[in-house]
């Protein structure tokens, strides 16, 4: 293969990857600019999405990637996976809001991000325990449907992926700009004391945040199945690591600046894979992680949450 | 019956005598456990209850180092296992045969040491070496190592707030056991390095029985106890937990948040390195596996459930979660086989808990969060109440006018102004805070600062004790620039301050807020502290006895409450607290800003008499109040600040009858209503 194709297929791979983590990352970001808080739980909900997605698909009859559809039924069946995903892992994420970290609002340190990680182990955990450590095989009903660009392969289910991503992200966009919770999720992100004499209900947009930020995660676990073919209840931890690196790069509490910051960790993840060796893509995304932090805490495309002091 | 409460204090010391009696009774405790571990063996002879338990104490090491970091210094570090796995490969390359460089010439000497062999195998022109260090050696070696590697990982992580300093730590305990798998030459990969020598005491090899290992695992809890008690009691780690407590406030108190993060780091790290020295002799082999982050998080479950910081906790955290998974759910699943066998419910006849184990872990932590922050033994204990007496004793003005001791052991010019400000200016994005400012201060003076809200006068406090960066300008203490200098040193020049909405160490003793502020005038370091010689000794003795006598300023308000947390105080004795703990710094400038708000008439009165003490006894003090009548009777100037600019200046006569401030306060159709009624 020639050098641009190999780079083309790359992009193609990466930006696949970066829409996942963009919407993982959204999640992460959504929360962080809201109420500050690092919530670990996130990496498992987005892993019990995968599940759920799988456990729905095989539901309707699917199993392993022998059974086809195309056209309108294909369309069917996965917004109905889509759906009733974002919907379980919603209300997943609101329901570790109201039970976990709500009683927690407002003590200083560590407490709920502690919290988040025992939340997260539990979800982990519960997994592994009634579906066992081994990979399963994902039930797909995508065709293997390709497009040749040169060298490079254009596989139907990018397209997909693609689509699904930017609708769900262009949705979160208006939903955040135009609506009337979104308006009172940007102000409580600004200052919450004065949002909540303003009449915000405050506890409302908190829980509204994880129950959006958790959908998209769940979104982000289904499309994970689809695009590997595979699901595992190890698979959050990276792809969270990931994601949330994303959303630093970013800029935390930026909710563009996720989308971009998770395409970009796709491509840094493909082409590093690529061009460098594998084995240190993570050390290579860690990396990015701790020098956006120390370097640009504010994230490469700027403006983060104005901090309460 | 006329004693000054500082002679109450040294009287009769009724909390002395307490914590004497808990001295006594923590070292009774300590000993019986002692003697209990010791006797462990002898109970039960079991070779794998030994070996659980061998490995339950490398556990509670471990517990203990990431204590330090997390519990005493709250820096919440995910990556802990890390530095396990640093000590436990510095431990492992040079105890095997894992790296054999060829033999020459530069070996010798270590072969003379007895740090290398040099091996011939038949067949082979060139001899090679094999690494052979001491375990003893190698336990403070790797100790070290990991200290370094504490430090380098924690030096990025210092400017980020707590909870990107989590993520930041995850960051480096993934890094660290990916390296470890992809650098095969030094660990052998993902096999896992093997054939570590075992301990050799006076020819006496450990071997791979459990019970040497125990003893040894006991004897390193023991003194890493010891450490951590000794430090949590001592001038470095009072300045832990005030960095814990508020960063910033800590930073005021002149203690180097630098330094002192990047020593909690290395003292983790450091006891992380030595445990994982110890760990890898016992099982003579490590994986990159064996440092994931379960195991930070385990570590982390340990330190909830005992209790942060508190070092009697964690041990227990550990232990108790040994117990649990290598006897407890083994047993209980045994049990339950047994119901299930005896109910013929098929689920239960096959359930393994042990393999639940991480799930508990997740259960615990989040029930510990919810319902007992504190853990299982909390690092405070409640404190008595004050009796009724106590409670209900008349005020009392306390005892200065008595003993005119200086504040300070500076000399100080009195001609020369002792701050002086020149051309300073702040800007926060569009908003001009403070506007070429020319202040001067003379020595012995009390010097007001008024104006009204958002007139620059809190950012000017900041702008001189170093909290925020002026934009243009200079300020000098007695003719020296302290411009740019960090918030601690310019404690140690001598400026000390209060904060308007009050930054106590809320969890911390009154005595221990004080102690705090000592940090800059006193010098034990981390080994000081831990040896505890008799100048250490000496030094703290005398932080006391200085804390005492501060205190005893305000009287009777605040020492029958100095073993009490600073949180449970009421706000006029945070006002007077905080005040203390700017004294004690030993300042000769104190700054005071709105010392007397929220404070009734009397209460208001009283302090004003104390500041004038304050000021009597060589403190020069300028400060921001919003009471006139408080300015007006102690203040010899007032300076009136108005959109981050100087409007006047003067005696407090003299600025009020100045109409730029009249204006600045009332507007303009008020200052012509006052005019006129002055007029007729």
């Amino acid at each position: 293969m020639e050098f641009l194709d190999v780079l083309l297929q790359q992009i193609i791979n990466g930006v696949s990857l970066g829409a996942m983590y963009a919407l993982l990352a959204l999640g992460f970001t959504m929360v962080y600019g809201i109420i500050e808080l690092i919530n670990f739980a996130h990496f498992n909900v987005f892993m019990v999405g995968s599940f759920v997605a799988l456990w729905v698909f095989e539901a309707m009859g699917f199993s392993g990637q022998s059974q086809v559809l195309y056209g309108l039924p294909l369309i069917g069946v996965l917004l109905v996976g889509l759906v009733v995903v974002m919907l379980a892992t919603g209300f997943l994420g609101a329901a570790i809001e109201r039970v976990a970290l709500r009683p927690l609002r407002g003590f200083p340190g560590t407490a709920p991000m502690i919290t988040t990680i025992g939340v997260s182990y539990i979800l982990f955990n519960i997994i592994l325990l009634t579906m066992g450590a081994s990979t399963l095989n994902y039930a797909n009903p995508m065709p293997n449907i390709r497009w040749e660009i040169g060298d490079a392969t254009l596989r139907l289910r990018e397209v997909l992926l693609w689509v699904v991503s930017f609708a769900l992200m262009l949705g979160l966009h208006y939903f955040v700009r135009y609506t009337k919770m979104g308006k009172a999720m940007q102000a409580t992100a600004q200052d919450q004391e004065a949002a909540r004499m303003m009449g915000v209900d405050v506890d409302r947009v908190v829980i509204t945040a994880f129950f959006l930020g958790s959908a998209l995660a769940g979104a982000a676990g289904m499309i994970f199945g689809l695009y590997y073919n595979y699901t595992s209840f190890i698979i959050g931890y990276t792809a969270g690591l990931r994601a949330f690196t994303a959303a630093v790069l970013g800029g935390i509490g930026n909710i563009p600046g996720a989308m971009l910051g998770g395409i970009l960790i796709g491509l840094i993840e493909s082409l590093g894979g690529q061009y460098l060796e594998v084995r240190w893509t993570d050390v290579i995304i860690f990396s990015i992680l701790v020098l956006v932090l120390v370097f640009r805490p504010a994230g490469l495309f700027g403006r983060m949450a104005p901090s309460k002091s | 019956m006329s004693t000054s409460p500082l002679e109450q204090a040294r009287g009769f010391l009724p909390i002395f005598w307490e914590r004497v009696r808990s001295e006594q009774w923590r070292r009774g405790v300590s000993l019986v456990l002692i003697v209990l571990a010791c006797a462990f063996p002898l109970l039960d002879s079991n070779e794998g209850d030994l070996d659980a338990a061998a490995n339950a104490t490398a556990f509670a090491t471990l517990a203990l180092g990431l204590n330090i970091v997390v519990g005493f210094a709250g820096l919440l570090d995910l990556g802990y296992a890390a530095f396990f796995a640093i000590g436990a490969y510095t431990y492992g390359v040079f105890s095997s045969y894992q790296v054999q460089p060829e033999w020459s010439g530069f070996w010798e000497p270590f072969q003379w040491l007895g740090f290398v062999a040099r091996a011939h195998s038949e067949g082979v022109p060139v001899d090679h070496v094999h690494f052979q260090v001491s375990f003893w050696l190698m336990l403070p070696v790797s100790a070290l190592v990991a200290a370094f590697f504490g430090v380098v990982f924690g030096a990025p992580t210092l400017r980020l707030k707590g909870d990107y300093l989590a993520i930041v730590t995850l960051g480096f305990g993934e890094i660290v056991p990916i390296v470890a798998r992809n650098t095969p030459y030094l660990t052998n990969g993902a096999q896992g390095l093997n054939g570590a020598l075992p301990p050799n005491l006076l020819g006496y090899s450990f071997g791979v029985q459990s019970l040497p290992f125990y003893y040894l695992g006991v004897a390193l809890v023991v003194f890493l106890i010891f450490v951590s008690s000794r430090l949590k009691e001592s001038r470095i780690g009072r300045a832990w937990l005030a960095i814990r407590e508020d960063e910033i406030a800590a930073e005021a108190m002149g203690v180097n948040r630098t330094k002192l993060k990047l020593l909690a780091f290395a003292v983790g790290a450091g006891f992380a390195g030595m445990t994982g020295t110890f760990y890898v002799a016992k099982l003579q082999t490590a994986t990159p596996e064996m440092f994931t982050f379960p195991v930070s998080v385990m570590l982390l479950v340990m330190i909830v459930l005992g209790g942060m910081g508190s070092v009697a906790g964690v041990v227990i955290g550990a232990l108790l979660l040994q117990l649990l998974q290598s006897w407890f759910l083994q047993d209980l699943t045994q049990w339950v086989h047994a119901l299930g066998r005896f109910t013929g419910i098929g689920l239960l006849e096959e359930i393994d808990l042990v393999q639940s184990i991480e799930l508990i872990f997740g259960i615990i932590l989040v029930l510990m969060m919810l319902y007992r922050r504190q853990g299982l033994i909390p690092e405070r204990m409640a404190v008595t109440a004050l009796t009724h007496a106590q409670q209900t004793a008349v005020p009392s003005r306390g005892g200065l006018k008595g003993e005119l001791k200086p504040l300070h052991g500076k000399v100080v010019d009195p001609k020369v102004p002792l701050l002086e400000i020149r051309g300073l200016a702040k800007a926060f994005g569009g908003i001009q805070a403070v506007k070429s400012l020319d202040l001067r201060v003379m020595p012995g003076s009390i010097v007001a600062i008024i104006g009204p809200n958002g007139s620059g006068k809190t950012t000017f406090f900041n702008l001189v004790t170093g909290l925020t960066l002026p934009d243009a300008g200079s300020v000098t203490l007695s003719g020296e620039s302290i411009r740019g200098l960090g918030p601690h040193l310019i404690v140690e020049k001598g400026i000390a301050r209060t904060f308007q909405n009050l930054r106590l160490f809320p969890n911390m003793t009154l005595m221990e807020n004080l102690l705090v502020g000592t940090h800059t005038r006193t010098s034990t370091g981390a080994v000081g502290a831990v040896l505890r010689l008799p100048s250490v000794r000496q030094e703290e003795a005398a932080a006391r006895e200085r804390a005492l006598e501060v205190l005893s300023i305000f009287g009777n308000r605040l020492m029958p409450r100095r073993e009490h947390l600073a949180r449970t105080l009421s706000y006029a004795n945070r006002r007077r607290l905080e005040i203390a703990r700017a004294i004690i710094t030993e300042p000769v400038l104190l700054l005071l800003d709105e010392p007397t708000a929220g404070m009734n008439p009397t209460e208001t009165l009283e302090l004003s008499d104390q500041i004038r003490g304050l000021r009597d006894r060589g403190v020069t003090i300028l400060l921001i109040e919003h009471k006139l009548n408080v300015v007006n009777e102690i203040a010899e100037k007032v300076i009136v600040l108005d959109h981050g600019e100087k409007i006047a200046e003067g005696s407090p006569a003299e600025v009020h009858r100045n109409e730029e401030v009249l204006r600045a306060y009332l507007g303009r159709t008020a200052t012509a209503a006052v005019r006129a009624a002055a007029a007729s």
